[in-house]
């Protein structure tokens, strides 16, 4: 974006220009690279109409925008014709000026990127494009999630409940830790150990168990270590699993603490 | 999945997840051999659970498309450099909750927000609020009831910030600097 600023002198400290046409300086600044033109106003030529030279000059530096004090009406006639986009009422130094004029243009650009994902509401694109990302992830889901049901079906009709009984055997901290356990070694959509920790459920297997099982499966990963190890540090992925591993056994002691309160 | 390594020979390649139901299907055959009756018994218990969580399915289809349209992670990943910390946790709470996909993918992503001054410990409450998956909410509460999907929700998002709390206890210097 260029913009061009009329001032008093040809520094950055020099102040802007009250009038267009009677100011000795014009800036001409690249926002973007940061180059600058300071040109001398045809007012030192003598002639008339310096207004409207001075008009002709930042069109001619296709400027996209004047920042001045004052602008006549004939002078933001032309301007505006010539898509240049005047800003009036800028007082203080040409760097003052250029400072809160770029501050100005942030702020509304944060407040465009703010209000953007509802302006999406609108665009039929956007509803479509999220209708195929939603197919697409359910297709990438569904084969693996059916697969895990027919196998947790398989479970249930071969896994006999003592079996189960002597992995889980009802005493909370084994139980708990069990279930953390298998939980870190397994990965993959939630959904999956949600199938999985519903029928564990059903054949009997404690809550704490269980809830330490879903918590794991997603918060610690043991497969993954690797790669995150590789993307964040060896440090950084062993203090946060860890931890992780931790927290999931302590939610599911409160978990059980809290459904027994509520008598379920 | 489709492979156009030549452009005149197309190959069909079968993805990894397809490859998986069919082991599943291949190991129902083998086994209906042995046990026919517990093969049976097993068919059945999976109709079940299918039929079980048809409709939360249809739910979280349809909650997967309105975060879709209205919510970006990259947009909260975008402001995790910014605002006061407690602003920067909710928002890393907050990316993390919208997340999706595979894990694999979000690494490169955090490593850049690492590299430009993002705390370990936002990183950690990221990842940790990855186990809360809102359009997958429905298909939870059908397994295990509302009040114990709330709790654990909460109890999980409580425990993003202690997990955030110690990894920044660890890893983060008291100034900010790494």
């Amino acid at each position: 974006m260029k913009v061009a600023v009329p001032a008093e002198g040809p520094n950055f400290n020099a102040r802007v220009s009250d009038r267009l046409g009677l100011s000795p300086y014009l800036f001409i600044v690249n926002l973007e690279s940061k180059e600058f033109e300071i040109l001398r106003s045809p007012r030192d030529s003598g002639g008339s109409g310096t207004g409207m030279q001075m008009v002709a000059l930042i069109i001619a530096k296709k400027s996209n925008v004047i920042l001045t004090d004052w602008c006549s009406s004939i002078a933001e006639k032309h301007l505006s014709a010539h898509g240049v986009d005047i800003v009036t009422g800028m007082s203080g130094t040409v760097a003052e000026v250029l400072e809160n004029f770029e501050n100005t243009l942030k702020i509304q650009e944060e407040k465009v990127e703010e209000l953007a994902p509802l302006a999406r509401k609108i665009d039929r694109r956007v509803v479509a494009q999220a209708v195929l990302s939603a197919s697409s992830r359910f297709k990438n889901l569904l084969p693996v999630m059916m697969g895990v049901v027919f196998l947790v079906g398989l479970f249930s009709a071969f896994i006999s409940e003592e079996f189960l009984a002597s992995l889980f055997s009802g005493r909370i901290w084994w139980d708990s830790f069990w279930g953390v356990s298998i939980g870190s070694v397994f990965a993959g959509n939630p959904i999956n150990s949600y199938v999985i920790g519903g029928k564990l459920l059903e054949l009997g297997v404690s809550l704490v168990a269980v809830t330490a099982f879903i918590c794991s499966w997603v918060t610690v990963g043991l497969i993954q270590l690797p790669a995150e190890s590789a993307a964040m540090g060896w440090k950084f992925a062993f203090v946060r699993n860890l931890s992780c591993f931790v927290l999931s056994m302590a939610i599911s002691f409160l978990m059980m603490l809290i459904m027994n309160l509520f008598g379920r | 999945m489709v492979s156009n390594e030549s452009k005149k020979e197309w190959k069909i390649m079968p993805s990894s997840q397809v490859v998986f139901l069919s082991s599943v299907f291949a190991f129902y055959l083998v086994l209906w051999r042995v046990a026919p009756e517990k093969t049976t018994l097993a068919v059945r218990a999976s109709i079940g659970i299918l039929s079980s969580i048809l409709l939360p399915l249809g739910l979280a289809f349809l909650l997967m498309i309105g975060l879709n349209i209205f919510l970006k992670p990259l947009h909260f990943a975008k402001f995790l450099g910014k605002g006061t910390t407690i602003k920067r946790t909710l928002l890393s709470a907050g990316a993390g909750i919208i997340s999706a996909g595979p894990i694999y993918a979000w690494y490169p992503i955090l490593k850049d927000l690492r590299d430009k001054g993002a705390e370990h410990s936002l990183i950690a409450v990221f990842l940790v609020n990855r186990a809360v998956k809102p359009f997958l909410l429905p298909v939870m509460i059908s397994f295990f009831g509302w009040t114990y999907v709330l709790i654990l929700t909460l109890l999980t998002l409580a425990g993003s910030l202690l997990v955030g709390a110690v990894v920044g206890f660890f890893l983060d210097s008291p100034t900010g600097s790494q």
